[in-house]
């Protein structure tokens, strides 16, 4: 069994043994596959430069996971969660579809991440067209606090 | 003026940053742990150095980690099986649990609900935890075992391997 397989699984039991520990708060069902594209992914240093510039277009950071680390992005919560999820739908609902987001979890690799394909699942089917996910292949630490890029405060 | 300004943040802008460079450098087998001092869930801080004596086993962990909260079960198997333990480097074994949970509600129900009994704190600063910082944690699940004098005797080790590697300090 590969690595990638053992930790999709892990992830998945893991989904399992939360939802019965945080005493039935509703968790949703992951989506299959990884809902992006390899276009999709936005290199960390590219946002860095983009937030550092303010005369440049600013993208709306969307906060997926457990903490609104990067500087400016909006806290939405856990996706994995279908509180978090709808929060992001609601919000999502008031921009046009070519509205520039960024989303970000960094909790860990994207293989093992419970919130990343959830948020790119539902960016994908409200047809939005310039949507990318943060590419943070280790965690927000290695990949965005080590780096000194801009955090909120 | 500006000059003085300048060469003072030179000087002291870079004392700032080599104490952090060199102390995640020394995360190493035959170093001394570096201190932690956090609150634990009732508020109280809790020194990993008031452990002192013991064989501990100091965990890195959140609620958020698949593969950490998998790993909680075989962490209250080995607390009973050597917390009365003598070994060749201490007198008793003791877990620190330290969480990079974000939210206290978390961390909370999952101690609770899974009656966690072994010593459990944290900044609740996410990756942001300047513990991690200075442990140099790159990923999570990341463990340390320390001797009774503080000094790291293993790194990283889980599953049989932890076991093992607790047992062979066993006073024969």
């Amino acid at each position: 069994m590969s690595k990638i397989m053992k930790t999709r699984i892990l992830a998945f039991l893991f989904i399992l043994i939360s939802t019965s520990v945080f005493g039935g708060e509703p968790f949703i069902s992951q989506p299959q596959g990884d809902p992006w594209t390899q276009q999709q992914l936005l290199d960390p240093a590219e946002l860095a430069r983009v937030l550092k510039n303010p005369k440049l277009p600013q993208p709306l950071v969307f906060s997926i996971g457990m903490e609104a680390v990067i500087k400016g992005s909006i806290e939405i919560g856990p996706v994995m969660r279908s509180q978090s999820l709808n929060l992001l739908k609601e919000k999502l609902t008031k921009l046009t579809k070519n509205a520039q987001i960024v989303v970000y979890c960094g909790c860990c690799p994207f293989a093992s991440c419970p919130n990343v394909r959830p948020a790119m699942a539902l960016l994908k089917s409200m047809q939005f067209t310039n949507y990318k996910l943060l590419n943070l292949p280790q965690n927000i630490k290695v990949d965005w606090i080590d780096k000194d890029y801009p955090m909120n405060d | 003026m500006k000059i003085l300004i300048l060469i003072a943040v030179l000087i002291f802008g870079s004392s700032a940053i080599h104490p952090v460079e060199a102390q995640s450098n020394i995360i190493e087998v035959g170093n001394k742990s570096p201190e932690i001092k956090l609150p634990s869930l009732k508020g109280d801080t809790i020194a990993l150095s008031s452990l002192k004596g013991k064989l501990v086993l100091i965990d890195f962990w959140a609620t958020w980690c698949a593969p950490c909260v998998n790993e909680q079960k075989e962490l209250a198997d080995l607390y009973r099986k050597y917390k009365h333990a003598d070994f060749t480097n201490g007198k008793g074994f003791e877990i620190y649990g330290v969480s990079l949970d974000a939210k206290k509600p978390n961390w909370e129900t999952f101690i609770v609900t899974n009656k966690i009994n072994w010593i459990q704190v944290s900044d609740l600063k996410f990756w942001r935890s300047p513990v991690a910082k200075t442990y140099n944690i790159q990923e999570l699940p990341y463990n340390l075992l320390v001797d009774g004098k503080g000094m790291i005797v293993a790194k990283n080790l889980h599953g049989a391997d932890l076991d093992n590697g607790i047992a062979k300090f066993l006073l024969k």
